[in-house]
């Protein structure tokens, strides 16, 4: 009941937040984080059951590049394309998912090869520049306010959209929680042997919830690309893109349905403190405070910001 | 096309002397520690940043310069000994936890270097001359380098093997409930390790800084591509690190040459996962035990 009562208020506070400030930074700050939510919390469907990616890079660059691409050549509308990227991006997490399970690769090895496979699809597209216009990225074509386009003038349009986009998502994280496949995760991220000698299909349930990890990172990178209307590959595949988003889910506490969207809600929120008050020239220093508390966090509280808060709180009751 | 080739395979072994003291550090740490060094890298653009403040902006003869910038990198190994990786050890962390820890690092590493010595180019501008064998051209910097590397090894293996430090290392790398039992103190030695593992970084530095300018993003490749070789060798096995270095040195040198350096960075990443895949002992095949 109590929940149900802050979520609406969460919700309508959201919803009247651009009409209280008037300001168009303030919006473009909460569309960003929506988009990051969206997309740290796809990140985390996987994280949460110990599948770290370091290369979820790979599937931003892969949607994104793939819509993008279409519309400018084709005009293929961003809707279609953002889920042929979202197909693309499935396809990689199959081949990469299915061969990294198959041969047993866990932990921080799978962690390792998921970080190469971002990087190789950053030099792809580096590497490809008479189509993605290499380093140097290209921009889409401006079509004004446009829905079939999913462009808008009005920073408002992305605000809400994005965070309609942030409740799907939540709510897949909900529906994966009641599937069975959450139990079978369970078992399978605290115990892999145990799981596979009580019959859990092990390569089954990692592959499928990678794909749904990587089809949802996916559409996050279209939403965001819509939004900036400019892809480059620094900043949608690679490294660290890819380190980032993995950050952002484990300072917010990747085991919390609420934990990835309030760590980036935090880093953003940080980023952009540190822009306002110390400038350009200070753009580095927000990110040694971001880089510090995050080794400090990673060492003394694995559970994340949002996940100590809330086992904190379930103890005292 | 014959003599490109026959550049770039000699600039491939000449780049994989370098890589094979990168890969032996990073071998070294993994080996007596047990962590996967993520910042070996950005600890090795630190050192080139400290050779530029000494030989550029406080004008020190560049000679001068590098060698203060091997003990200023130990102390650095020593502090992250202290500061990161001795607390990740207190809190039996699990690998996967230390790896982040790791990365986390890297971000405070290069975001420092951002904000003292900003986003551009900085090299120490020395020109060397160039030397040729027929049509082969090989820079003095290279060959200084990878002449060096060569005996920084030599040294190494001697230290490791003749002296009752290097035993005792070598000792911990192979049964650290065995090494303790003899009465050799573990949190010294992994010390000593990390000292030995930043002046790495500051002798590499010392080598780099004549063929590469810096900057604050310097360090992640070539921490990758110090990782890809200590796979390919077999994680914390010395002699197949060695000879990865030179396979990877001369397979991205020449496949640049043929194609572009980003094929050649890919092709390194996928020899990288599929090691991973198929054969995580590395190619020499020796098991180490977990």
């Amino acid at each position: 009941m109590r929940t149900a009562l802050l979520l609406i208020i969460l919700t309508a506070f959201v919803v009247v937040f651009p009409h209280l400030v008037q300001s168009p930074y303030l919006i473009h700050i909460g569309t960003l984080i929506f988009i990051w939510s969206f997309i740290t919390t796809a990140w985390s469907y996987m994280g949460r059951f110990g599948l770290i990616s370091l290369g979820h890079g790979a599937f931003l660059g892969l949607g994104a590049y793939t819509t993008g691409l279409l519309f400018n050549a084709y005009g293929l509308s961003p809707w279609i394309g953002m889920l042929l990227g979202g197909l693309a991006a499935v396809l990689l997490a199959m081949l990469i998912g299915y061969a990294c399970f198959r041969f047993g690769v866990i932990g921080d090895y799978f962690a390792l090869v998921t970080l190469a496979l971002g990087e190789v699809v950053a030099l792809t597209l580096i590497a490809f520049r008479d189509i993605t216009g290499g380093s140097l990225g290209f921009t889409l074509k401006s079509m004004g306010t446009s829905l079939i386009a999913f462009q808008s003038e009005e920073k408002i349009h992305f605000y809400y959209g994005s965070f309609a986009f942030l409740i799907l998502a939540l709510l897949v994280w909900k529906w994966i929680d009641r599937s069975p496949m959450q139990k079978a995760m369970r078992a399978i991220g605290e115990d892999e042997i145990a799981a596979s000698t009580l019959g859990v299909g092990i390569i089954r349930y990692k592959m499928i919830i990678t794909m749904i990890s990587a089809f949802t990172t996916a559409i996050g990178a279209v939403l965001y690309a819509q939004y900036i209307t400019y892809l480059n590959p620094h900043t949608l595949s690679g490294v660290p893109p890819s380190l980032e988003i993995a950050f952002k889910a484990i300072l917010g506490g990747m085991f919390s349905l609420w934990g990835p969207t309030v760590g980036t809600l935090l880093i953003v929120s940080l980023e952009e403190y540190f822009r306002v008050v110390y400038g350009s020239t200070f753009v580095g220093f927000s990110q040694i405070i971001y880089g510090l508390a995050l080794v400090l966090l990673i060492i003394f509280l694995p559970k994340g910001i949002y996940g100590s808060l809330q086992a904190l709180f379930q103890r005292k009751k | 096309m014959t003599e490109l080739l026959l550049n770039a395979i000699m600039n491939g072994i000449l780049l994989g002397g370098v890589l094979a003291l990168l890969a032996f550090g990073m071998n070294l740490i993994f080996g007596v520690v047990k962590i996967i060094h993520l910042a070996y890298g950005q600890c090795v653009m630190l050192g080139m940043y400290v050779v530029y403040t000494l030989a550029v902006l406080m004008k020190m003869p560049v000679i001068l310069a590098c060698i203060i910038a091997l003990p200023v990198m130990g102390i650095v190994g020593v502090l992250l000994q202290s500061l990161v990786i001795n607390p990740l050890l207190k809190a039996k962390a699990n690998p996967l936890t230390q790896l982040l820890a790791l990365a986390g690092l890297t971000i405070v590493i290069e975001n420092m270097a951002q904000v003292v010595w900003g986003a551009d180019l900085r090299g120490i501008n020395i020109q060397l001359p160039l030397i040729h064998f027929g049509n082969v051209y090989i820079r003095t910097s290279n060959l200084i380098a990878f002449f060096g590397a060569l005996l920084t090894l030599l040294g190494l293996y001697l230290f490791l093997n003749r002296t009752y430090l290097g035993l005792a290392i070598r000792s911990i790398a192979q049964d650290l409930d065995s090494a303790r039992l003899m009465g050799i103190n573990p949190r010294a030695i992994y010390y000593t390790t990390m000292a030995i593992g930043g002046l790495l970084t500051g002798v590499i530095a010392a080598f780099f800084s004549p063929i590469y300018a810096v900057h604050p993003h310097f360090g992640g490749s070539f921490t990758l591509m110090a990782f890809i070789i200590v796979v390919l060798g077999g994680m914390g096995n010395m002699l197949g690190g060695f000879i990865g270095a030179f396979i990877i040195g001369v397979v991205t040198s020449v496949s640049a040459v043929l194609t572009s350096t980003e094929i050649a960075d890919i092709l390194a990443l996928v020899i990288f996962i599929a090691v991973i895949l198929v054969r995580p002992q590395g190619l020499l095949g020796i098991k180490v035990s977990k």
